[in-house]
């Protein structure tokens, strides 16, 4: 964009940042077209077999049957239903025992080493031992998730209760706040952003972290269906459900989450700033 | 009015209102390495209704003696008496005003006004309108609904001082609270400060590196000794409080000499009386 052009957005026109917004799709969906084309030459020239290297015509085909089948959807509610479940507690856990080690110098002591100890050890590595204590299913895939998402939860959560302004805290103390009401009035909602960003980073682990634990440990869902498809020879098929992944992360992340934290931590940070 | 002698400050009939008895406090860095003794043998009374003003060299340990007077930390030793009862940790019955406004972003104005009525539970309908009247008192009815970070400074501190008076308490301690606003918004503060303070009659202990300030608002004015501090003279301020206004002191002698004395003491060169 033109030195022009960028003078006039930070003068405030709306016009300005809509036409931005626009051309940046337009730009966005040149760029995905371009590949599948690309794509689709490849695989046509190449003339490998298509289990080998499926063109887009093939994924879309099997993207269709899949469709029709009623597989897709099915496979969608099972990894949503699991996810879902994932985060809610994966972030309850975070947020308590963040909210816990901000607070408690002496419990950050006892526990932040052995918390650092886990967190490197990634979920992955735990899968085949929670398969050995609980088998392949649910309770599997579910404390792993549980596991990527408290710990980001956890930390971000933790930093943003220790950066609480102390004179925040000293002023609501002096007008009668009992620790309780010291931390619901200003240590959780000085905190908020760190939670949201940590919130952020965790549901992207968890994401990949579904993924996988399902390619491990389920027999539905669409970790299940890139690998097993893979497996059959339905090369098309695993494509597809690749698609589908990627595609499904970017709704969340565009929909839901980036507004989200908009709202609240840009929007909050600005306030803070503004304070300090 | 009759009263005018002991509106001036100079009435020794007054009770004590806070005591501080041979108190030394030692301030520990936040890494808890350093440590240096920032108060010592610090003795101290603040009557009940008097304005106080507290003035020292920077590092003396004022903004401490305020910290230790709301309970936010705990002396090495000595004693800290608020109507004969030791000082246990913080409470409503000290209000404080910082530096710094503390006024919660996430906030309206009128919502950090009554954050004190609504932590001990009051109905909202109540708490608002107890708000308004202290936002009328400070002329800043129409900033209700504002968040804090659309204020000026000195906005926010009459927010911050209005919060604090909002919560009824008996004491109000005020820590270098118009150190960061521009000098005009200063001078206005200051002045509605007498006007507040006249209307209230509470008990102030105000912190300042002003001579100036201290001088124009103090009913006496504490001057300390450079850190670690303790109380070098106690000086009264007699001028009525209805001749505090800038446009009239600017040229009023007793003031002149008061300002002179105090800053002869704060700097070292003058004696104690």
């Amino acid at each position: 964009m033109s030195v022009g052009a960028g003078a006039s957005f930070r003068s405030g026109a709306v016009g300005q940042v809509a036409f931005r917004r626009i051309e940046r799709g337009v730009l966005g969906a040149a760029g995905v077209a371009g590949l599948v084309l690309l794509w689709q030459a490849a695989a046509s020239l190449s003339g490998v077999p298509r289990y080998f290297f499926p063109s887009p015509r093939d994924v879309a085909g099997a993207f269709t049957v899949l469709l029709e089948k009623g597989i897709l959807p099915a496979y969608l509610a099972d990894s949503a239903g699991r996810y879902l479940a994932g985060i809610g507690l994966g972030t309850a856990i975070g947020l308590a025992l963040g909210l816990a080690l901000g607070v408690s110098r002496r419990a950050a002591s006892m526990f932040g080493p052995l918390l650092n100890f886990f967190y490197a050890i990634v979920e992955v590595a735990w899968i085949p031992i929670f398969v050995i204590w609980w088998g392949y299913g649910l309770r599997t895939i579910l404390v792993a998730l549980v596991y990527v998402v408290a710990f980001p939860v956890l930390f971000n959560t933790q930093a943003a209760v220790r950066a609480t302004p102390r004179v925040l805290i000293d002023a609501v103390r002096a007008l009668g706040a009992s620790p309780r009401q010291v931390l619901g009035e200003v240590i959780f909602p000085a905190a908020l952003p760190g939670i949201i960003t940590g919130f952020r980073v965790g549901a992207g682990f968890a994401f990949r972290g579904l993924i996988f634990a399902e390619m491990i440990a389920a027999k539905n869902g669409i970790g299940y269906l890139i690998l097993t498809s893979a497996a059959n020879h339905a090369t098309d098929r695993t494509i597809a459900g690749m698609i589908v992944v990627g595609t499904v992360w970017l709704v969340i992340d565009q929909l839901y989450l980036r507004p989200f934290e908009r709202v609240t931590v840009e929007r909050w940070g600005v306030l803070r700033h503004a304070e300090e | 009015m009759a009263a005018l002698p002991a509106e001036a400050g100079a009435g020794s009939v007054a009770a004590s209102k806070i005591t501080i008895r041979g108190l030394s406090i030692d301030y520990v860095s936040e890494d808890g390495r350093a440590r240096h003794r920032a108060l010592e043998d610090l003795s101290l009374e603040v009557r009940e209704n008097e304005f106080l003003s507290v003035v020292g060299p920077s590092g003396c340990g004022k903004s401490t003696l305020i910290a230790a007077i709301a309970g936010f930390l705990r002396p090495r030793s000595g004693s800290l008496l608020l109507d004969g009862k030791p000082i246990g940790g913080p409470g409503a019955d000290r209000g404080v005003v910082f530096q710094e406004y503390a006024l919660l972003p996430w906030r309206t104005v009128l919502d950090n006004v009554t954050l004190g009525l609504r932590l001990r539970g009051m109905p909202r309908s109540e708490r608002d309108r107890i708000g308004r009247q202290f936002l009328e008192m400070i002329n800043l009815v129409e900033a209700a609904d504002k968040y804090p970070h659309q204020l000026s400074g000195g906005m926010k501190q009459r927010v911050a001082v209005a919060r604090t008076l909002a919560n009824q308490p008996e004491v109000m301690l005020m820590d270098e609270p118009f150190a960061a606003v521009d000098a005009q918004s200063r001078m206005t503060l200051q002045e509605e400060l007498v006007r507040i303070w006249s209307q209230s009659r509470l008990t102030v202990l105000f912190v300042t590196h002003s001579v100036e300030e201290a001088v124009f608002l103090g009913d006496r004015v504490a001057v300390l000794t450079p850190g670690p501090g303790r109380l070098k003279a106690m000086i009264d301020i007699d001028i009525p409080r209805r001749q505090r206004r800038w446009a009239e002191l600017g040229n009023n002698l007793l003031f002149a000499t008061l300002r002179q004395r105090v800053l002869d003491l704060v700097r070292g060169a003058g004696t104690p009386p």
